[in-house]
């Protein structure tokens, strides 16, 4: 063993910290830059090429601002109802299919809403609620309604077409977390709790739903962070309208940017949403996290 | 070939104490065993000698040079799995040639060398297939041909055949042995099984809770026990342990009457091996708990007190359960005791 | 008591009710706009909507002759299999360190890696914009590329990291013992056998990228770097309105690979989706 390498033991430790550092700088590059052109940009106010200094300035504006706050209510309350609305129905869709022999084939009809581009969903709802007026067709054909309706002229029913097309498009997401997570579980238990004369839905609620709490926990947060982010059925759909009411954060920064082009205020409002992104994702995020993995 | 010397070798992860202080020479061609129960330290100490993992004390010596900055790659040890460690994504022919390829040695070599290696374990015709496709015991062939194509000085094998049927375990350890002979190379073995330690050790070394408990030929271990641990680990029914106390040349527990050397005085514990046991006498007075025929010898199990004494008895002894019985110990074949567990020798 | 007949599960016609309604409310809306693709433009948008159009591949030839569908087509594919590439190059090292290495700060740059999945693309685009108008990069694919592969690339290195924390150690003690060095290891050994979760994320993280919308609206301003996803949001012929029959037609253009894709990973897709948290 004479030409035996004698390790180094600083390249020893390091090793791991080099493996990371395309990744880590890679990433650094990407949020923190931008995260502090944000910072800086939002003591501007920028009109064109001028920038002038107004230091928190943008931050009292916005703060003032109601299509800011509209824009933050908007989205936590489209947001939150469509949250609830795909995790019950994807509940009830796994409570049934998990252990149908055709699970299979209802998983990939399921999936399909999923597979298609956000955009062209947004496309399709667009087209049956608004353009096309299919839907309302339908609901007079039922005789609910008479005459066309205006969805985007009300604001409950703007909101209700973007529940729509978000639930008919992410509840598979859903759907297939919790299957798996079903199938997953010891199959022994639910048979010792029909041994003792339970019936499905007292199992299920009893059993299997506290077992599957974990999973649904990191589904449900992973779903609720990507659906504070709504922009793209924004964009097509409503944009916004009636009055805002449909503005989310996502769309209210856009519109700032690169509608009105205060960039300044728009990149103020991105450092809010920052600020309110890092808050979620301490609390809620680790948590989630540390009870769904090991 | 190469000796190896552990020199106060010490294992700690933080307050549990792995290894306690620990030495130990192995001398060259040498067929070592570590044997005791889970968690003892044998797997630690042996994953030291293969650089593993690092001592908190002490000194690895591998041929005379001090190894412990040496990394493992380097140390020109082989090591032998538990779980075979194949790698899956490779053929046979490829996993036995890995280490050559590491190790540098001229590609014009390999050929030769795997199909020797894959001789001497008898996997000449599986060569193409993957680990996968490879039965238990044909995957423990494999693994054992890639530590031996590389002749290297030591081979570390780590309960090697804990995963294989009663049958093939059987097997397997005459050829283990065989190779090792044949190779002549310096071999550390860890195991659980004391039959696998008794027929395939040079010497034996017994460890329980991290440190050595005794160190000795398998003649040794078994007839000549340091203390009651070794002494109830080794052989199989183990040897009977009986606590009780003796006082001027007789040792006395309930239902036990044995006459004992005058140096044995005080709370002791007798022990004496089921084979060194005779149905009938004074020794031990007791009824029968129960008796078990096993073709070529029968057990009996005796109660005496609130203890079950083991003895084997002549294959068609019978008895009812319950029925009175006495046993007899061959005097020259027992053990005490003392309170501390240590055997306790008549003066030299 | 009056004894149930046995079934596992409660009764089939309620179970077959609830999925089949939601099957139907799944696919309706599929095939409905599968049909508008296969209409004339006339038939689109009508007083009342039309159930059985006539069939007309007017949208097809529209696309042919009208649009560059098929740059289109080559902006995403280039852009996507160019950012999973460099998502895999940056992810696999440091899914390894974060498996299989016990250092100071793992768990913190764990999470920070983690957090940047939690961000929103809207916090980030203005400063994003200004950066890539500074380097020059505005309408190029490179562009696309860096973004997507920037957005993708926490989840690409957790779902590896997931996979290679199944490996087994004691094939990497072996390795070890037979000479490999750690390079080594993770080239001969981890990769090969973690070869599922590559293809999962590298699916997973092909399939948001070709559905990536907002990042690449501010930056495609012409077919230059127009892809699939945006492009559906420019077929609006002025006047015309929006041309749906063609919307229609590329959605499922892009709709089949996109399936192919996921039926190819679907046995993994649970753990994919939720970054490891959740073994299908």
């Amino acid at each position: 063993m004479a030409t035996a390498r004698r390790r180094s033991p600083g390249l020893r430790k390091a090793f791991p910290y080099l493996l990371l550092a395309p990744a880590m700088l890679y990433l650094l590059a990407i949020t923190l830059y931008p995260g502090l052109f944000a910072i800086y940009q939002s003591l501007f106010v920028v009109k064109f090429v001028n920038w002038t200094w107004t230091g928190l300035g943008n931050y009292r504006l916005i703060l003032q601002d109601r299509e800011f706050w509209a824009a933050l209510g908007n989205t936590a309350i489209i947001g939150g109802i469509s949250l609830a609305l795909q995790t019950l129905i994807a509940l009830t869709l796994a409570y049934f299919a998990y252990r149908d022999p055709l699970i299979r084939g209802w998983r990939i009809v399921f999936l399909m809403p999923m597979l298609f581009m956000p955009s062209a969903v947004a496309f399709i709802w667009k087209l049956a609620f608004n353009d096309g007026r299919v839907i309302s067709d339908l609901l007079m054909g039922l005789g609910l309604v008479e005459g066309n309706v205006d969805w985007i002229g009300s604001i409950w029913l703007a909101r209700l077409t973007l529940i729509v097309a978000d639930v008919w498009q992410w509840t598979p997401f859903l759907f297939i977390i919790f299957v798996a997570g079903l199938q997953g579980q010891d199959q022994e238990i639910e048979e010792a709790a029909r041994l003792d004369g339970a019936s499905w839905p007292k199992i299920f609620w009893n059993i299997s739903l506290p077992m599957l709490r974990p999973i649904m926990v990191v589904a449900v947060t992973l779903r609720g962070i990507d659906i504070t982010t709504m922009f793209t059925n924004v964009f097509v759909m409503t944009q916004g309208a009636p009055g805002g009411a449909t503005e989310t954060m996502s769309y209210f920064i856009y519109r700032q940017g690169f509608r009105a082009f205060n960039f300044g205020y728009a990149s103020a409002a991105s450092v809010l949403m920052l600020i309110l992104t890092i808050v979620i994702a301490q609390t809620v995020v680790k948590r989630a996290f540390r009870s769904g993995k090991s | 070939m190469a000796s190896i010397r552990l020199q106060n070798i010490a294992k700690r992860y933080g307050a549990f104490v792995g290894v306690q202080n620990m030495s130990l020479d192995i001398a060259d061609e040498e067929f070592l065993v570590l044997l005791g129960p889970s968690g003892c330290g044998k797997t630690t100490t042996m994953r030291m000698i293969a650089g593993l993992e690092d001592p908190s004390d002490g000194q690895i010596i591998i041929g005379g040079e001090v190894v412990n900055d040496i990394d493992a790659r380097d140390r020109d040890v082989a090591m032998v799995f538990q779980g075979y460690a194949l790698y899956p994504n490779m053929s046979v022919y490829e996993n036995i040639r890995f280490p050559l390829r590491m190790r540098g040695i001229p590609g014009a070599e390999h050929d030769a060398r795997i199909r020797q290696a894959a001789e001497m374990v008898e996997l000449g015709s599986f060569l193409d297939r993957k680990p996968g496709a490879l039965s238990g015991g044909q995957r423990q062939r494999a693994a054992l041909a890639r530590a031996v194509v590389r002749q290297p000085q030591v081979f570390l094998m780590d309960e090697p055949l804990s995963n294989l049927d009663a049958k093939l375990r059987q097997s397997m350890r005459v050829q283990i042995k065989h190779m090792q002979r044949q190779l002549k190379v310096t071999t550390v073995y860890v195991t659980h099984d004391q039959i696998e330690a008794m027929t395939l050790a040079d010497r034996i070394v017994i460890m329980n809770r991290g440190a050595i408990q005794q160190v000795g030929t398998p003649d040794q271990i078994y007839s000549d026990p340091a203390n009651s641990f070794v002494a109830g680990f080794i052989g199989s029914p183990p040897m009977n342990l009986i606590e009780g106390s003796a006082r001027d040349g007789r040792f006395l527990a309930p239902g036990v009457s044995v006459p004992c050397p005058g140096t044995v005085t005080g709370k002791v514990t007798l022990g004496v091996r089921p084979e060194d046991c005779r149905v009938a006498g004074e020794h031990v007075q007791g009824q029968v708990y129960g008796v078990e025929p096993t073709g070529d010898v029968t057990y009996l199990t005796v109660l005496a007190g609130a203890k079950k004494i083991e003895v084997k008895a002549a294959r068609d002894y019978r008895a009812e359960i319950d029925t009175a019985v006495g046993i007899t110990f061959d005097p020259a074949r027992l053990y005490f005791f003392g309170e501390d567990g240590q055997r306790i020798r008549e003066g030299a | 008591m009056a004894a149930r007949r046995k079934s596992r599960g409660e009764s089939r016609v309620l179970r077959y009710l609830v999925l089949g309604s939601w099957a139907l409310v799944c696919l309706l809306p599929i095939l409905w706009f599968l049909s508008i693709g296969f209409r004339p433009r006339t038939e689109v948008i009508t007083p009342r909507p039309i159930y059985w159009p006539t069939f007309s591949l007017d949208a097809w030839n529209l696309l042919v002759s009208d649009w560059p569908i098929a740059l289109y087509l080559r902006n995403s594919v280039l852009a996507v299999t160019g950012s999973v590439i460099i998502d895999l190059i940056l992810a696999i090292p440091a899914a390894y360190a974060l498996a299989r290495y016990d250092f100071r700060g793992r768990e913190d740059i764990g999470f920070y890696i983690l957090s940047t999945r939690m961000m929103a693309p809207a916090i980030v685009a203005v400063p994003i914009f200004f950066l890539f108008r500074q380097m020059g990069l505005l309408d190029t694919i490179w562009a696309l590329m860096l973004i997507y592969a920037a957005i993708n690339l926490s989840l690409v290195t957790w779902i590896i990291r997931s996979y290679m924390l199944d490996i087994p150690k004691e094939l990497e003690d072996a390795a070890r013992t037979d000479g490999a060095s750690d390079l080594r290891i993770l080239w001969e050994i981890i990769i090969p056998a973690c070869r599922p979760g590559i293809i999962t994320a590298a699916v997973i993280a092909a399939i948001f990228a070709i559905n990536e919308f907002l990042f690449t609206l501010l930056i495609a301003s012409t077919a230059n770097a127009y892809t699939m996803s945006v492009a559906l949001a420019n077929f609006t012929g002025g006047s015309d309105g929006i041309i749906y029959n063609a919307i229609a037609l590329v959605s499922f253009l892009a709709f089949v690979p996109i399936l192919i894709l996921v039926i190819l990973v679907q046995k993994h897709l649970s753990r994919g989706l939720t970054m490891g948290a959740v073994k299908g």
